[in-house]
């Protein structure tokens, strides 16, 4: 296939298959369905608008100097080496005061972010638990049977660039590849992880809204890594009860397509559940 | 050392195998400029294919199978467009031209400490970078695995890679060679007088940005020299066990980590950022000052904290790396101290801010190009507070806001601060000004289309649109939004490259202008050394007819009561 087919393929399906918060061209990150997305927002909205105060007096201040103090017949120019005790306070000030304004607020939020939100993990029973093996170049998800423990005779078939969470529940994954660095990344719930060879990363998420969002690749994983797209459906708990029993339906895991026996090549992934901390 | 005597050298050992720090300068300094147009070009192309995917890219399409690039070829542009302006482009610039040609004369050195490796450095670099080039034609390409060059992808990329890590290994040597060069020089060689606390802040800048280079460089120099093992030797120093590629287990014995390229990479590459801006923050110093006809405001607060500055780089590496999964406390760690490190910046940028203030300031060309530093390394270095934050770089990781942060901080930045530094002291190496015309159009046309081309990717970003993309993110939804800017950006990327048009004629037409007469040592009525107490260009190897002897500070401009309105560092 060449690359122009590709192309043309990629576009019809961009038009016509998904709806998203697309078509904002201002500074405004995509449509927000995360419960916990808003923390980001929040963040990134303060920091651009203190950004924007300190570089607009900048440039007033600059465009008031280069025309006030430019040179010119009478004008000279005074001899300031700003090297006195009061200078040294004044310049020191101006660094605290960014700092202070800036850094130690979006600081604080980012731990205070961190702590409630990103890196508590939800525990319980209704935690939706879902495993996730990239690989070049798709996205594959297992879902763990009845007994509810994953890497047993009994987990669901995985699923292929589908993944499938109800809708206001919190969702954990763990994510680990046997091929090369990928990352997970789902921009309307404002989430990414890297999934390296070699470890587990453990990334948790809830949705406040139904519908098809998009799963990219954020990390160069080779050639294809351009079109290296999964799609997450958000159903409703009976949808998703409806799905997960559809997918039981079809029996006990058989040999994956990519790979044989005899070359030693393992049929099978998945790895038993690592609590987070 | 045999600089003072002036015997007779031949054409070889005295332009091509020079040991004339000046001359090595000039050497790097032409080799960088073509490696800058070289990489700019590359980035060009691949604008061609985001704009308008699908279509024949014209004049240059004839290389590439159907007229267009293919993912790998993009995935190879990309990189080596990374690899070729940060390390043949900038760092040899800023560091090997810049620093070669000025650091002796701003001291008051005959030359370099060590004449010969200088001219090691000089060719190990050429090396390097014929390598580089070379490896666009081998079996598959040049490197395309990034400029960060991650394994497990890197490890088993096609042979481009292996020529890379040659490459890499000789740069980094270079690298070296010219930096422990540079520190002892600035160590050894100062002029009678000059005590550190009269040194210009541009020499400081160099003794900062040498030592980052000596320090944080070797552990990349290790680090490819263990992909090299990985790739050649069958060794897993970044391979886990266990790797299936392509449906085939990948036969390696594994017990590697990726994860350990990557605090290694990053170890240099976090310093390697303050590596491109302190010289260039150094440039922009003595323009601004010798502009202003102002000392330097504050020029102890400044050296303070870019000596600050070089320190707290070697800590904030692993802010490329949040999202990895390394760990809750490295996170924490690493976003706290990046969010100190803004408080140096901070000073340096503000103290050259205050400089204007009271000033008599004139507006030639090197000074817009300075003028222009402090809002562009403004917006570059603002725009990293986000991405400084482990929850923020959730969502701006590996986005295009990325590439447009560091660009403001490179493109606009530092890039601007070399047009400068070349407007500012070709009078010097040529003893004649750059045309005054042709240059400040091309600063005003480089200022608004460079804007064009990194203000999008904000915005891009934002959106969620990921970085390195062979089809500029057409495959997916959520970015449908903004696209439509890839065109503006690329038109703006082009007329950019059209607005380097003048600087090229204006650069050759000087050269080959015939002036008669003994040229002014000191158009710009400056104070330091280089151009108080030399011929313009310099005598041959040795520089100074007599060895300077400094009285006083480097920016003795407009004392209170002086003749004139500068007094030279070694006038008594």
């Amino acid at each position: 296939m060449n690359f122009s087919e590709v192309y043309s393929r990629i576009k019809i399906k961009s038009k016509n298959q998904l709806k998203l918060g697309g078509g904002i061209w201002f500074l405004d990150p995509p449509k927000d369905v995360s419960l916990d997305g808003y923390r980001i927002d929040d963040v990134i909205h303060y920091t651009d608008g203190i950004i924007l105060f300190y570089f607009g007096i900048v440039v007033l201040l600059m465009t008031y100097f280069v025309i006030k103090y430019r040179a010119r017949p009478g004008h000279s120019a005074e001899y300031d080496k700003g090297d006195r005790k009061k200078n040294v306070i004044i310049t020191i000030c101006m660094g605290m005061m960014v700092f202070l304004t800036i850094d130690v607020v979006i600081e604080g939020m980012a731990f205070r972010d961190l702590k409630q939100a990103f890196w508590k993990f939800p525990k319980g029973e209704n935690v939706v638990k879902v495993e996730v093996m990239p690989q070049q170049f798709a996205w594959n998800f297992r879902y763990a049977g009845l007994d509810g423990e994953f890497a047993t005779a009994d987990d669901l078939i995985p699923t292929q660039n589908q993944m499938h969470i109800p809708v206001n529940t919190p969702v954990v994954i763990q994510i680990a590849p046997y091929d090369v660095i990928h990352s997970f990344f789902i921009p309307n719930f404002r989430v990414k992880v890297d999934a390296t060879p070699g470890m587990v990363n453990t990334l948790w998420f809830q949705a406040t809204e139904t519908g098809e969002f998009e799963i990219a690749c954020a990390e160069l994983c080779g050639n294809s890594h351009y079109r290296m797209k999964g799609v997450l459906t958000v159903d409703s708990h009976e949808d998703y009860q409806k799905w997960l029993s559809s997918q039981d339906e079809e029996g006990e895991p058989e040999e994956d397509d990519w790979g044989d026996e005899d070359e030693g090549v393992p049929t099978f992934w998945g790895w038993s559940w690592k609590e987070a901390i | 050392m045999s600089s003072q005597d002036h015997h007779e050298e031949s054409f070889i050992s005295k332009y091509i195998f020079s040991q004339d720090h000046k001359w090595i300068g000039i050497q790097y300094g032409i080799t960088s400029l073509v490696f800058l147009l070289f990489g700019f070009t590359l980035m060009m192309v691949m604008r061609w294919q985001l704009a308008y995917p699908d279509t024949v890219i014209p004049f240059v399409g004839w290389m590439f199978e159907d007229g267009m690039l293919s993912p790998d070829m993009y995935n190879s542009f990309g990189a080596m467009h990374g690899t070729i302006m940060i390390f043949l482009g900038v760092v040899p610039m800023v560091v090997g031209a810049f620093g070669n040609y000025l650091v002796p004369l701003q001291i008051g050195a005959p030359d370099m400490a060590f004449p010969k490796l200088n001219m090691a450095s000089y060719w190990t670099y050429l090396a390097g970078g014929v390598i580089m080039v070379y490896s666009f034609f081998v079996p598959g390409g040049a490197a395309n695995s990034g400029w960060t060059s991650y394994p497990p992808l890197a490890d088993i990329a096609t042979t481009g890679q292996t020529i890379w890590l040659f490459g890499m290994v000789f740069l980094i040597t270079s690298s070296l060679l010219g930096s422990m060069n540079i520190i002892v020089t600035i160590v050894q060689l100062r002029a009678e007088g000059l005590t550190w606390g009269r040194l210009p802040f541009f020499v400081w800048a160099q003794f900062v940005t040498s030592f980052l280079l000596v320090l944080a460089f070797p552990p990349l120099e290790a680090a490819g020299v263990l992909q090299l093992m990985d790739r050649l030797a069958g060794t897993s120093f970044f391979l886990p066990s266990g790797l299936v590629v392509g449906g085939e287990i990948l036969n390696v014995s594994g017990g590697g980590s990726p994860l350990l390229w990557q605090h290694l990479f990053w170890f240099l590459a976090h310093p390697e950022v303050y590596v491109l801006i302190l010289p260039a923050m150094g440039v922009v110093a003595e323009i601004i000052a010798n502009n202003t006809r102002k000392p330097l405001w504050g020029y102890k607060s400044i050296v303070f904290a870019s000596v600050w500055l070089g320190f707290m780089s070697f800590i904030v590496w692993a802010h490329h790396m949040f999202i990895t999964g390394m760990g809750q406390g490295m996170s924490l760690f690493f976003q706290t101290t990046t969010m100190i490190i803004s408080i140096p910046s901070v000073i340096i940028l503000s103290a050259l801010f205050i400089t204007l203030w009271g000033g008599k300031i004139r507006f030639n060309t090197p000074m817009l190009f300075a003028l222009a530093f402090l809002p562009m390394f403004g917006i570059g270095g603002l725009t990293g507070l986000p991405l400084g934050l482990a929850p923020t770089d959730i969502h701006l990781h590996d986005t295009y806001y990325v590439i447009g942060h560091f660009h403001y901080v490179v493109a606009p930045g530092t890039i601007f601060a070399i047009f400068a530094g070349i407007y500012f002291w070709f009078p010097k190496i040529t003893g004649k000004k750059l045309n005054e015309g042709l240059g400040k159009i091309h600063f005003f046309f480089s200022l608004i289309f460079i804007n064009g081309v990194f203000m999008p990717m904000f915005i891009q970003g934002l959106a969620g649109v990921s970085r390195r993309l062979a089809d500029g993110g057409v495959s997916y939804a959520h970015a449908a939004g903004v696209l439509e800017w890839n065109e503006f950006m690329s038109m703006s990327a082009w007329l950019l490259g059209v607005a380097q048009i003048p600087f090229i004629i204006n650069f050759f037409m000087t050269i080959f202008k015939k002036v008669d007469g003994v040229a002014d040592p000191n158009p710009w009525q400056s104070t330091t050394i280089e151009w108080t107490d030399t011929t313009s260009p310099p005598l041959g190897h040795g520089n100074f007819e007599i060895a300077p002897v400094v009285h006083r500070g480097p920016y003795e401009y407009s004392v209170e009561g002086a003749s004139e309105d500068f007094i030279p560092q070694t006038k008594k």
